[in-house]
């Protein structure tokens, strides 16, 4: 046989080996076999050396010709197996991803702890400080220095825990006011958010304990109007959405005057339900300008201090936020009601 | 306190607003309404009695009508035709020991007296505001109150001991039968009305039975008088007696009314008891009060506190509407002379004008404006930031927050180990077992976990709350799993959490568990050798059907103990070398006390001790690894140096009485 039949002999037998090969491992005997450096295609080149310059330069021509059809023809073949090797890897992988993950889920702040935060945050980036004081009060700090003497019958209004060592459990947040003063002097940005005690019969809409957020700005120069701008400013954050409110006179000893807020109640969008006592509107803020004994108790002179100051119902205002319709659910300590916040 | 529209509509002429707008006005303007109920013919408004505390005048429907005809602008028609009683030839003589506590006392005297049933008008109005009718002559000194704010009494005269009517304090012990059936024994912290043989009334307060009106009596004496209302509520909450009169007294009441009470009962009784006649003039003791001085105030000082400013016009007209006098000291300033029913506690400086102004103007025509105010970096808030990433550490690892009562029982303080004794007690509590502030959150958390083992296998929970001591608020963390499992993993997680909150804290179990604890799983967690809180099981006698680990930490200790300074430390730069030991240890013996014993055994080379893993083996003794890393801060240790490290460490511990598998 000629050279020329052996080489293209070699190359069509080959390349029907390639096509039948099967796996990775068979197409690499293939190469060794033909390409190796011992294989076929080599001894045949071994028997140029007898030939003729001319004759032997056609015939290397042919050879390499023959060589980079079968390596073409390799790689082909072996990226084809390879691609139904990884198809096979990826279709025996298949993963239900509808399986629960295992591991602890996330617990849940209380819903108080919630809103109280977003508040915390709303005035820290306006520049009040958070200020806090003992849930143990004294009686002064508690009534005289807010100016609710002992004879006042605003006493009345809050029924107080009288503690047995003549002290009492604070019925407001409105302490923190005089102590943030005596503290900080003026001018002076502050929020008090604490735990609050009123000796109140439990029912669904009160508690005996529950959550306030005083607070207060005095500087040189404090109206009404600037008070309204706070509280609208406030109250679009809090509800992320326009809601309707009122301003109406309130009684308040440490105010003069005194406001009390009132937000339509978004539990029944005014309709009336046990929440709002069937009015539609709910108390969501007393306030109004500081009352000057108030500032003198501070130790600031009311003919050059002004200022404002506020109490939020927190716990209130986490009822209307999550629509919760009793009060008794928030100290419940109940996890089918806490894991949904 | 109740008001009848009807009643208001007789005081405020051409009244045409219906009870619902009524009702809206008074709660923009004046005070918070409650709601309205129909009344026969009538409508009732509810006000809140809180909304009334500063305005004696409006515990009567003249003074609401004031108010309604101070905000519709229609005109008022005052109820009382003046009399001009006579005060020569007084009835009876009244003497006054303290005008401080008694600034008048006004009486007239009627015979020929008839007590009958009140005249159906008059029983419908008392019905409608919530007062039951008695008689005509009882009926008329509660419609009068109704009206003008003004208590009233009528003795019986005949049933009074000759002589001058006295006010002073009571005798120590001193006894008075009183109208509700009741007997009271006072003490001269107390004003009573006395006639010569004893007590008539508790002043301000309540009537004597002795002298009451009855169907025979012919005679009356009506009192009319003003007292202090400090004292009125002082003894009013000493004696437990709260009544329509010493509500009225502590508001402060005007003592000008009480000769126009007289005025108005006086033509009352003539229309209800006929042919009834006053006896001599009118008995009037009275010290009035020194006049207060006018009130300065400035027009700019005003618009500055609104926010908005107001034409002296307008003003001018606001406060006249509401019955003060006001004069223009000059284009800026004005001087308000305040109305006698306004001036005995409600207004008094000028503070007190911007809220007349301001709530009849109203709130709402006030533009919102942002305050002129520097931009300062707020004071830090140190404590609340820290408990805030507590609390986020807490639910990232699947603990959900509670909120607890401060409040504990005696039982439950026994119960947790705690002295009641060492507790602040309240006075008043609201059931009278929850009478101890909790100096401990364990019991309302062990509550807590009992409770919700009800509807969960299991759970994490947590609360961030204070202890409250008699000396000091300490703020705790505490958190608690509950599974039912052997426990073993909670304690761990709790651990872990630990770990989370104090990096480098570390447990030692003490001895002497408190009687809630398992005695054999518990643990004080230290940091430094500074203890900040305890890890725990409960008593299996505390949890049925399962176990729950706690976590109880003192975040005031935790928090200084996190805030100690950190200061880096230089990369190392040579390498170091590791190498595994395992020590066999007793049963009971503590991983913590073999890994103290090889750091101390390791000594200056000891880079880190990393605990691998421990397991117990067929002898009940535990195997524990460590991986030990030992280096030089200055050079690469050679193979000899780190095997002398790992020998000293081997020998150590034989000699100190453990088996080493090497
Ligand atoms: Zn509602």
């Amino acid at each position: 046989m000629n050279p020329e039949s052996v080489i293209s002999e070699l190359r069509d037998t080959t390349l029907k080996a390639l096509d039948a090969a099967a796996t990775l491992e068979a197409l690499e005997t293939i190469r060794v076999d033909a390409l190796g450096r011992k294989g076929k295609l080599a001894e045949v080149s071994k028997t140029f050396g007898k030939l003729a310059p001319e004759e032997r330069k056609s015939l290397g021509i042919l050879l390499n010709a023959a060589k980079q059809e079968l390596e073409s023809g390799l790689d082909s073949r072996k990226s084809a197996l390879e691609s139904v090797a990884l198809d096979a890897r990826l279709a025996s992988e298949w993963f239900d991803l509808t399986t629960p993950a295992p591991g602890i889920r996330p617990g849940h702040l209380h819903p108080v702890t919630q809103v109280q935060r977003e508040i915390e945050d709303l005035f820290v980036s306006l520049g009040f400080a958070i200020m806090d004081g003992p849930e143990v009060e004294q009686e002064y700090y508690n009534f005289d220095a807010l100016n609710i003497p002992a004879d006042h019958p605003a006493r009345d209004m809050q029924d107080t825990f009288w503690l047995k060592d003549g002290r009492l459990l604070r019925t407001h947040t409105s302490p923190v006011q005089i102590r943030a003063l005596e503290k900080l002097g003026a001018p002076l940005k502050m929020i008090a958010p604490g735990r609050v005690f009123r000796n109140e019969e439990v029912d669904p809409s009160h508690e005996h304990t529950f959550y306030q957020l005083e607070g207060m700005m005095v500087d040189r120069d404090v109206s009404v109007a600037h008070l309204i701008y706070f509280m609208k400013t406030l109250l679009s954050a809090i509800f992320h959405r326009e809601v309707t409110v009122r301003l109406r006179p309130g009684f308040f000893p440490f105010v003069e005057p005194g406001f009390e807020l009132d937000i339509q109640c978004l539990i029944c969008a005014g309709k009336g339900c046990p929440v709002c006592k069937q009015s539609g509107w709910v108390e969501l803020l007393p306030c109004g300008l500081v009352h000057p004994a108030v500032l003198r108790s501070g130790g600031l002179d009311p003919d050059e201090w002004n200022g404002f100051a506020f109490g939020l119902g927190l716990t209130r205002l986490a009822m209307m936020r999550y629509a919760i319709d009793d009060i008794r659910l928030f100290a419940s300590g109940d996890l089918r009601f806490l894991n949904q916040f | 306190m109740k008001f009848s529209y009807n009643w208001l509509r007789d005081m405020v002429k051409g009244l045409d607003a219906s009870p619902e707008v009524l009702e809206r006005l008074i709660t923009i303007k004046t005070a918070e309404c409650e709601g309205i109920e129909v009344h026969g013919a009538d409508f009732i408004i509810e006000v809140d009695n809180k909304s009334l505390t500063h305005r004696p005048d409006l515990w009567g429907h003249f003074g609401m009508a004031r108010e309604v005809s101070a905000i519709t602008g229609q005109p008022l028609r005052d109820p009382v035709m003046p009399q001009n009683f006579t005060a020569k030839n007084p009835p009876v003589k009244v003497s006054i020991d303290d005008y401080s506590l008694c600034p008048r006392y006004s009486a007239l005297a009627f015979d020929n007296v008839t007590v009958k049933p009140s005249p159906s008008w008059l029983q419908q109005r008392l019905e409608a505001v919530g007062l039951n009718p008695i008689n005509n002559i009882v009926d008329v000194t509660n419609f009068v109150m109704a009206e003008l704010a003004q208590p009233m009494h009528a003795f019986d005269a005949d049933k009074l001991h000759d002589g001058p009517i006295q006010v002073r304090t009571a005798a120590q012990g001193e006894i008075i039968e009183a109208l509700n059936g009741e007997s009271y024994e006072l003490d001269p912290s107390a004003l009573v009305i006395a006639d010569p043989k004893g007590a008539i009334a508790i002043a301000g307060i309540i009537g004597g039975a002795g002298s009451a009106i009855s169907e025979k009596t012919t005679r009356l004496v009506l009192e009319s008088a003003n007292f202090n209302a400090a004292h009125i509520r002082k003894t009013s909450s000493k004696i437990r007696l709260r009544t329509d009169a010493s509500m009225r007294f502590e508001k402060a009441q005007d003592p000008v009314n009480t000769v126009r009470a007289l005025e108005r009962a006086y033509e009352l009784l003539l229309e209800v008891s006929p042919g009834i006649r006053m006896v001599g003039g009118l008995a009037d003791a009275y010290r009035p009060p020194k006049e207060p001085a006018p009130i300065v105030l400035p027009l700019d000082w005003l618009a500055r506190k609104l926010g908005r400013s107001l034409p002296a016009e307008e003003v001018q007209r606001i406060l006249e509407a509401l019955m003060f006098k006001v004069e223009r000291i000059d284009a800026g300033t004005l001087s308000v002379f305040v109305p006698t029913w306004r001036a005995t506690k409600d207004v008094a400086i000028k503070e007190d004008l911007v809220e007349e102004i301001g709530r009849m103007v109203g709130y709402a025509s006030i533009l919102p404006t942002a305050p002129l105010a520097a931009a300062t970096v707020p004071a830090p808030s140190v404590e609340r930031v820290f408990h805030h990433s507590v609390r986020d550490a807490a639910v990232g690892q699947g603990f959900t927050e509670v909120y607890n009562y401060s409040f504990l029982s005696e039982e439950l303080a026994q119960r947790f180990s705690l002295d009641p004794d060492a507790h602040i007690r309240v006075t008043n509590p609201i059931v009278a077992d929850q009478n101890l502030m909790r100096t401990s959150l364990l019991p309302g958390i062990w509550k807590n976990i009992v409770d919700n083992t009800r509807h969960f296998d299991s759970f994490r929970l947590f609360e961030i709350g204070r202890e409250v001591h008699p000396d000091r608020e300490v703020p705790h963390f505490v958190a608690a799993i509950f599974a039912k499992d052997d426990g073993v993993a909670g304690l761990h997680e709790l651990k872990r959490l630990a770990e989370c909150l104090l990096p480098g804290s570390e447990s030692r179990p003490s001895p002497g568990a408190r009687k809630f604890e398992h005695p054999q799983r518990a643990t004080d967690l230290l940091h430094a050798g500074t203890l900040f809180g305890r890890l725990f099981e409960f008593h299996p006698r505390m949890i049925e059907h399962g176990r729950a680990a706690v976590l109880d930490i003192d975040l005031q200790a935790l928090m200084q103990l996190r805030s100690s300074n950190v200061k880096y430390q230089q990369l190392r730069r040579f390498p170091s070398s590791s190498f595994d030991l395992s020590v066999v240890a007793g049963p009971r013996a503590l991983i913590a006390d073999v890994q103290a014993a090889m750091k101390t055994l390791a000594g200056e080379a000891l880079v880190s001790i990393e605990f691998l893993r421990d397991f117990t083996l067929p002898t009940g003794d535990r195997s524990v690894s460590y991986r030990l890393t030992a280096g030089a801060p200055d050079r690469t240790m050679s193979a000899e140096e780190v095997t002398s490290v790992r020998n000293a460490v081997i020998e150590g511990m034989r000699a100190a009485g453990y088996e080493l598998r090497v």
